[in-house]
């Protein structure tokens, strides 16, 4: 089996550990924003430095600043604007200004995508500029864009200018006119990675309660706090990674990478566009992975690229059909080659895949499910996804197949589940493979209680669907029951009547172990 | 009770008395809305009166008429009072949010009435545990842990129920990270609420005093608490959790049947359920039965809880059904188990699961469906014994008593089979059939394979059912 650094998803099935472990783990680590903790501030957007008063302390990074000075930015940053005036200078400010505040952040008006921060940085800017022109009571308040238009704005000329700048440039020549426009579309979300700091908040603070505060209207003092964090996070972390760079927040990543082949890296950083494939190119490696597959059958090369392919997939919020194939047939890869962990990943995102409706095999994968239910005997699952099948679902092939191997098994119908085994649709054998053992044993154990004297080493062999006499022979010698098996009037048969409680310990054993990395 | 002289005198008299139920009911939220309405206006009133030129804040108030009541001659210590000003300040809060989710009840205006209510209940909750843990509650007064955790759990329903209600079937592409998990946003309060729960377990659990004033004396009714919350959210991993760590200190605690019998019976109950859960079908029955004994006459919903589970153990354990006298004052089960305990007991394989079939939704939503499918083992055995009694004697020997024909063709077996399960059984799946009833020990007896003949026992080939 692969070694896996990708992070164990709590199972949605299993709701002990989805409920112990709330928290997402992200498609990334977004550990190194934790580094951000001691380290000093830098102001994240260049533009807005000189109106800080405060702006000098932070030129110098190297000279750690006393603890108050970075909060004392992010007060004055995040703080109600209300307050504002008095920390700066003792300024009576005009009706039409606080009028201009008030409509700011009244919830009519806010911007879902522009996040408290922004906005009292954008006020703070606009309204300090009036006062250092001295143009405070000649300014038309009243019609004066709010911050968040302004910042909605200032986004769409930064994201075209950029998308501009990435034509131009020669390692994406060959995008498409249409990728373009996407990139002004998706500016306005939030980006992934944004997503993931305050998700890693989450873990701090043990609140599950603002997985969604970026989202939500901040309406006190709280959610402000967590807002100063933020944007203290974000300014550490911005900055380490993309000084140059465009700004971070113009939603998820469009890849520009045309590399067919990558190696899986688990993120621990906003991923790059040049080195993320956008979803035409992911097609192409799709296609070429599969005919490597065909060809060289190298699980470790395979699994590793279907890896980052899923990476790419995620940074860029591609969910289609596309999508589910990737997952589909690098689950089914995973079973071919017993690789559980991973085949485990992919079911968990097939299942939420299949629920946004997209086309795909599902009823292939419902009752990949239940075999594999059966083998981890989890019969709290089992109820569980009997409980979600729909009358339709339970007539389809694959799934009644399932249902009729788990109804023999209960019955310890070993006959019928034997026969069931021999014509198991799509790649269900392979999980039935992982307990057909055990049920051999089972069965064993059955027929030597029951038959006297003794039955035909050939009955055997049919009974339990071994492909040949030998290869039962050998199950039989392999559990120690050589002495059971003699010759009588030209045939083998097999003496059960002497066999006692001989397999009885080694059913009990192989039916005790079921522990399974990334089990669902 | 509104917050005034009477209030304090209640709260006065519940402490000398040390009635820690009389003190729990003066946090009772479970009062009409108009009620509510004058607890949570009473603090105005309050205010008031008590100005006289100082504009102290409401918790200062409270302080000072828990101060002024008299409580001071039972010893209570300053801080002590400041934990509980905590506490009532904080159920005076609550009132306030759940007057306004009552009265708006059935109308769609607001979203977030009850998921109010919640967390400021949750504050009371926290206010308590501070209060054990920082400003030296007595153990007597455990019933306010019962009163809030109880109240708790039920805020945290509704306010799942009001979140999924206005729900507009929110963008599913939500759904999509590495470790979505719908089921875990659906309950999401009542998962933080299990949370809550739990903290208060470790206030009771934790409690080093002499048990006499222990708070152990309340781990049973948060126990309880947190099975139901448990069972809700479908995590019977976490419930088992819970028995772990009593078990492991048990003998720290007071003995189990010195507890109040409602709350042995709950436990019982939730016991035994999780281990029939497991398939530990004799545990199971342990511990229902045990429910089932002690439980008050009366309480028919309960028992109907308890034998939903208890019956499939006796199908399994001992084989044997319900009578329908014991059915009788449970219309409920008898529609769900009746039907199939007329097919076990004549021994029709297809009605069974013609039955078995009719009942699925039902048996899956309360997991008794995998439990009672071994039914069929038990009609199969019936079936199989009537062709055995079918089969007549065999002449009996001069002076003997006659002896039932004992070797019986495989056959025959097959022929009472496939007219049972109306479908063509072949011979080595019949065989299958008849060795598992041996392995299960349901028949006594062994296959010949050579002679296509069961040897059955001649003394009670057929266990426990007298032939």
């Amino acid at each position: 089996m692969m070694p896996t650094t990708w992070p164990a998803p709590p199972p949605p099935g299993a709701p002990s550990n989805g409920y112990t472990v709330p928290y997402p783990a992200p498609a990334f680590t977004p550990v190194p924003v934790r580094q951000s903790f001691g380290q000093p501030l830098v102001v994240p957007q260049p533009h807005l430095l000189p109106t800080y008063p405060l702006a000098p302390n932070y030129a110098h990074p190297q000279s750690q600043p006393p603890p108050s000075a970075p909060t004392n930015y992010a007060t004055a940053v995040a703080s109600p604007p209300s307050e504002t005036p008095e920390q700066k200078k003792k300024i009576e400010w005009p009706e039409s200004v606080r009028n201009y505040v008030q409509r700011s952040f009244s919830t009519d008006n806010l911007v879902a995508s522009v996040s408290r921060g922004e906005m009292e940085a954008k006020l703070k800017e606009t309204i300090s500029q009036a006062a250092d022109n001295n143009v405070m009571y000649s300014v038309d308040w009243d019609s004066m864009p709010l911050p968040q238009q302004m910042i909605v704005e200032e986004r769409k000329k930064r994201s075209q200018a950029s998308a501009s700048a990435v034509g131009s440039s020669p390692t994406s020549k060959k995008r498409k006119s249409s990728d373009l426009s996407d990139v002004a579309n998706l500016a306005i979300n939030n980006p992934p990675w944004r997503a993931g700091a305050s998700r890693l908040e989450d873990r701090v603070s043990f609140s599950k309660d603002k997985r969604q505060a970026s989202d939500e209207t901040p309406d006190n003092s709280k959610l402000n706090k967590l807002e100063k964090r933020q944007k203290r996070f974000n300014g550490g972390y911005t900055s380490t990674y993309r000084s140059p760079s465009p700004p971070p927040d113009n939603g998820p990543v469009v890849g520009t990478s045309q590399n067919l082949e990558k190696r899986y890296l688990r993120l621990t950083a906003a991923p790059k566009a040049s080195e993320v494939r956008p979803p035409h190119i992911l097609r192409q490696t799709l296609e070429l992975l599969k005919k490597k597959w065909k060809k060289d059958q190298n699980y470790g090369y395979i699994c590793d690229q279907f890896k980052s392919m899923r990476q790419d997939l995620t940074v860029q919020c591609v969910r289609d059909e596309f999508t589910v194939e990737v997952y589909e047939i690098h689950a089914r890869i995973a079973l071919e080659k017993g690789d559980l962990g991973e085949y485990n990943q992919c079911q968990t995102q097939l299942k939420a895949l299949y629920k946004l409706g997209l086309k795909g095999k599902p009823n292939e994968f419902k009752a990949y499910r239940i075999l594999y239910y059966i083998h981890t005997a989890n019969k709290t699952e089992l109820n569980s996804a009997l409980a979600d099948l729909t009358a339709a679902e339970k007539k389809d092939p694959a799934i009644k197949h399932a249902l009729d191997v788990r109804s023999a098994l209960a019955l310890g119908n070993y006959h019928r589940f034997f026969r069931l085994y021999n014509e198991t649709p799509n790649m269900g054998a392979y999980l039935m493979d992982m307990f057909v053992g055990r049920e051999r044993l089972a069965a064993l154990c059955n027929l030597c209680r029951a038959y006297k004297p003794d039955i035909p080493l050939r009955f055997v062999a049919e009974e339990l669907y071994f492909e040949s006499d030998m290869e039962a022979a050998q199950f039989i010698v392999d559990h120690q029951g050589e002495n059971l098996l003699t010759e009588k009037n030209g045939t083998i048969v097999f003496l059960t009547g002497k066999a006692g409680a001989l397999f009885e310990g080694a059913k009990t054993a192989a039916f005790s172990r079921v522990d399974i990395k990334g089990q669902i | 009770m509104e917050f005034g002289k009477e209030f304090y005198r209640e709260f006065a008299e519940a402490w000398t008395t040390q009635n820690g139920y009389q003190l729990g009911q003066t946090i009772s939220p479970d009062l009409p809305a108009a009620d509510l309405q004058r607890i949570y206006r009473s603090m105005d009133t309050e205010h008031l009166n008590w100005k006289n030129g100082r504009n102290d804040d409401y918790k200062t108030l409270i302080k000072r008429g828990l101060q002024n009541s008299g409580v001071k001659a039972q010893g209570i210590s300053p801080n002590e009072v400041q934990g509980w000003a905590e506490v009532y300040h904080a159920y005076w809060k609550s009132t306030g949010c759940l007057f306004a989710a009552k009265r708006s009840q059935g109308n769609q205006g607001s979203t977030s009435l009850w998921t109010e209510v919640y967390d400021e209940w949750k504050k009371l909750v926290n206010a308590l545990i501070q209060g054990y843990n920082s400003h030296g509650f007595e153990a007597w007064t455990i019933p306010c842990l019962y009163m809030a955790g109880k109240h708790l759990r039920l805020f945290a329903m509704k306010a799942d129920d009001e979140r999924n209600k206005n729900a507009v079937d929110n963008d599913p592409s939500a759904a999509f990270r590495d470790d979505f998990d719908p089921e875990s946003e659906k309950h999401k309060q009542l998962e933080d609420c299990a949370r809550v729960l739990n903290r208060i377990f470790t206030v009771c659990l934790s409690d080093r005093a002499p048990l006499a004033e222990s708070r152990k004396w309340g781990i049973y009714y948060i126990i309880n608490l947190l099975f139901k919350t448990y069972f809700k959210l479908n995590s019977t991993s976490l419930s088992k959790n819970v028995i772990k760590v009593l078990t492991a200190g048990r003998g720290d605690m007071p003995d189990f049947y010195a507890f109040p019998k409602s709350q042995q019976v709950t436990f019982k109950y939730h016991e035994g359920v999780l281990a029939f859960l497991e398939e530990n079908y004799v545990e199971a029955e342990k511990h229902l039965t045990e429910a089932w004994n002690t439980i008050h006459k009366d309480a028919t919903r309960n028992k109907e809880l308890i034998l939903t589970y208890l019956i499939p153990c006796h199908l399994i354990t001992t084989h044997t059904l319900p009578s329908e006298k014991l059915l009788e004052p449970y219309p409920r089960l008898q529609k769900l188990f009746l039907p199939l305990c007329r097919c076990i007991k004549k021994g029709e394989l297809h009605a069974f699961d013609v039955a078995l079939q009719e009942g699925e939704d039902e048996f899956v939503k309360r997991r008794i469906y995998l439990t009672l499918e071994r039914g069929r083992d038990i009609a199969l055995r019936n079936l199989l014994r009537k062709v055995f009694i079918a089969g007549g004697f065999v002449t009996a020997k001069e002076g003997e008593l006659p002896v039932r024909r004992t070797r019986i063709p495989v056959s025959e077996f097959a022929a009472a089979i496939t007219l049972g399960s109306q479908e063509k059984v072949d011979n080595d799946e019949v065989e299958c059939l008849l060795a598992n009833m041996i392995y299960k020990g349901l028949m006594k007896g062994y296959i010949s394979r050579d002679h296509g003949m069961v040897v059955l026992s001649k003394s009670g080939a057929f266990p426990g059912t007298g032939v």
